[in-house]
């Protein structure tokens, strides 16, 4: 008979946040971002069982993919094992799901310059939809 | 109609008001029913209600008003998009990076006129005759001559221009420029193109007909919380509502048209909200569920006298499916651009939209300015792509240009929308499947694009780009042609289909060819031009 367990058992959690950082190397990013995403990984295990085999089975095998843990390793050593394992189907199964999660982070956003909605502060017809000053002001009617 | 700086009203009022109330009865023999809600559906029950004929609009979406729009990019897509299961075959990539998800339209009230960007050029006299156009050179292109031509589209395209309030047309003014158009329209001067401007687009740049001037608050992909932007939902469906003539049911999932032994259709059974089987007896029916929906519904309306599904015994239903060309290009620069403020699409160059094979290709494309924000551009910007070149690209998103490529693809009589009878939907229907290949003609265009979009953004100083493929279809085409003989298509020059007198196509199903034009100006002439169709045939007692 099954036992129950919890969704994070099993599943090394400092290995897929290296795993996540060395897929979407950004190296202004704090952990934050990274951990934020890997726990949503996690999450998604706890209602897809297929998602939490794939995932115990395969950070077993990134840890042991080099001469020492993942998240040990050197960026370029840690990039060569991510590159043999592109097109599996855990190393998709993470990838998917962290692109996803990763990008849509308001640290993440706040990092990248990007400001998000705008409606409920007017838009940003007062706030800079125009002001992009290195070029010249162009034509906007048609011609002819 | 209301122009220049009257009255204002709220978008959330507009959205509200498109559902006044009124009901018909099931068993009302005097009710034509329309299926769908958008571009082609909520213009045609606006156009339907003004001449006083009673219209029930069945809607599969919710009624999802401004205050429930989400700005942010994944959850509003999981409000409004169409995510019904689907599934996909061919070679075309979409198949392999969105497997069940073919196209990206709206599921809801307004249908995808509440995520279209705006964009309105119209088509050119030669794409309505692209068969004589292109010549017979084009193998395996299912080319057909439209039964109109531009002479008979032009006074409703006028029409259409100014129910939408287009600017740059009829007076209405253009757009300013946004920081992603300075950089698109100095590329286009710079490589020698001068058809470039802010439009025409389908948002006010001053308060028209009752809706309020663009504030530049940007997400036009995630409905619009201001109604600047023309749609079904809070310009032509509340006006039609105010007629007292407007049944507007949403959460209404149509199952089949039924017909009588005569062959003419009667009615339309659906699910409602609560699950239930509903019957609405109808004197005409209209099909507006966009492309891959409508040749659906017709396809599983099939019947003992049917088999291969009503309005079909050309062949044709389903063939055909177009998703036009459909490629993007984003550009990374020394100096901040931040794309996203403003009008996503308030950009368009027209000077390769003509017809010139000297390029290697027949037909055109347009280039259009786009932005998307981390969040979709992550996933969209190069599917499957991941590592420290990718990163580099997002990490400069602050600094990053982007443009569209909508062009014209070929018709292909194997490009096709069937019934998958191994999958079914939540209510137990087969689902679609859509198959697609690319037409040689496609790739040679989509090449050339990607190169003149390239070009573009290095004269104004861009570092590198991205040559994007196309995403899940937005202008999904064709299904339903129009063609002149019976045999060659599945309706006539006003959408009636050949066979069923009584029953007709009101979307861009009914495109015989794409032409390079985003369709909602053409999806809406087209539907004011069969409403007036429609109402003489009443008024003749045809109908």
């Amino acid at each position: 008979m099954a036992t129950v367990t919890p969704a994070s058992a099993g599943i090394d959690l400092r290995t897929l946040t290296h795993m996540v950082r060395a897929m979407f190397p950004h190296e202004r990013f704090p952990d934050g971002p990274y951990e934020r995403t890997a726990a949503a990984i996690v999450e998604a295990a706890g209602d897809d069982v297929r998602l939490h085999g794939q995932l115990e089975q395969g950070l077993r095998e990134l840890d042991a993919a080099g001469g020492a843990r993942f998240a040990e390793l050197a960026p370029d050593a840690a990039l060569a094992i991510l590159r043999g394992m592109s097109g599996t189907a855990f190393f998709e199964a993470v990838r998917s799901k962290a692109i996803l999660t990763l990008y849509d982070d308001r640290e993440v956003w706040s990092l990248l310059g990007y400001e998000g909605p705008s409606f409920e502060h007017g838009g940003y017809l007062h706030r800079g939809f125009d002001d992009l000053d290195w070029l010249p002001e162009p034509r906007v009617e048609e011609v002819g | 109609m209301p122009a220049g700086n009257g009255k204002v009203s709220d978008a959330q009022q507009l959205g509200r008001a498109a559902q006044s109330g009124t009901r018909f009865a099931a068993d009302d023999p005097d009710v034509v029913v329309i299926v769908g809600s958008g571009a082609g559906g909520g213009t045609l029950a606006h156009e339907l209600c003004r001449q006083g004929i009673r219209t029930v609009v069945l809607e599969a979406g919710p009624h999802l008003t401004a205050d429930d729009y989400h700005q942010l990019e994944w959850p509003a897509f999981n409000q409004m998009a169409w995510l019904d299961p689907r599934t996909t075959s061919g070679s075309w990539r979409v198949a392999r990076d969105f497997p069940n998800l073919p196209a990206w339209t709206v599921k809801a009230v307004g249908g995808s006129t509440t995520h279209w960007a705006g964009a309105c050029p119209r088509f050119k006299e030669h794409e309505l005759r692209a068969q004589e156009t292109y010549g017979g050179g084009i193998d395996g292109a299912s080319l057909l001559d439209w039964p109109i031509g531009l002479d008979e589209l032009e006074p409703y395209y006028e029409k259409a221009e100014r129910k939408i309030g287009v600017t740059h047309r009829h007076g209405r003014p253009p757009l300013p420029a946004n920081n992603n158009y300075k950089v698109f329209a100095n590329g286009a001067e710079r490589v020698g193109y001068r058809g470039y401007a802010t439009g025409p687009y389908g948002t006010n740049a001053e308060p028209y007909d009752g809706r309020p001037a663009s504030v530049q608050d940007g997400f036009n992909f995630q409905g619009d919380k201001s109604a600047a932007k023309w749609s079904t939902l809070v310009a032509e469906l509340p006006k039609a509502a105010a007629t007292g003539k407007l049944d507007l049911r949403a959460d209404a999932h149509a199952v089949q048209i039924t017909h009588d032994a005569r062959g003419r259709v009667d009615g339309v059974l659906y699910v409602d909200a609560d699950g239930a089987l509903r019957r609405q007896r109808a004197k005409a029916v209209c099909v507006a569920g966009n492309s891959i929906e409508s040749a659906r519904l017709l396809l599983l309306s099939s019947s003992p006298s049917h088999p291969d599904g009503l309005a079909n015994s050309s062949g044709q239903v389903g063939r055909n499916y177009m998703r036009h060309l459909t490629a993007s290009v984003y550009a990374r620069f020394p100096e901040p651009v931040r794309m996203w403020r403003g009008e996503t699409m308030a950009g368009v160059i027209t000077d390769e939209s003509g017809h010139d094979p000297d390029r290697g290709f027949a037909g055109g494309f347009y280039m259009e300015t786009l932005s998307l924000g981390p969040s979709f551009l992550a996933a969209f910007l190069d599917p499957g792509a991941w590592g420290p070149e990718f990163a580099s690209a997002m990490d400069r998103y602050e600094r990053t240009a982007g443009m569209w490529l909508v062009g014209e693809d070929m018709p292909q009589a194997t490009n096709r929308v069937t019934l998958n009878t191994d999958v079914s939907d939540q209510h137990g229907l087969p689902v679609p499947n859509v198959h697609f290949d690319d037409h040689p003609n496609d790739v040679a265009m989509r090449e050339y694009a990607w190169g003149r979009g390239r070009a573009l953004f290095e004269a104004v100083g861009a570092d590198d780009c991205t040559l994007t493929p196309p995403y899940p279809t937005t202008h999904n085409l064709g299904t339903c042609r129009m063609s002149s003989r019976p045999e060659d298509g599945v309706v006539d020059g006003f959408g009636r289909t050949h066979d069923v007198p009584n029953l007709f196509v009101s979307d861009g199903s009914v495109f015989t060819t794409g032409a390079a034009a985003n369709p909602t100006l053409t999806i809406v002439a087209l539907a004011i031009r069969q409403a007036e169709h429609i109402g003489e045939q009443v008024r003749s007692g045809a109908l």
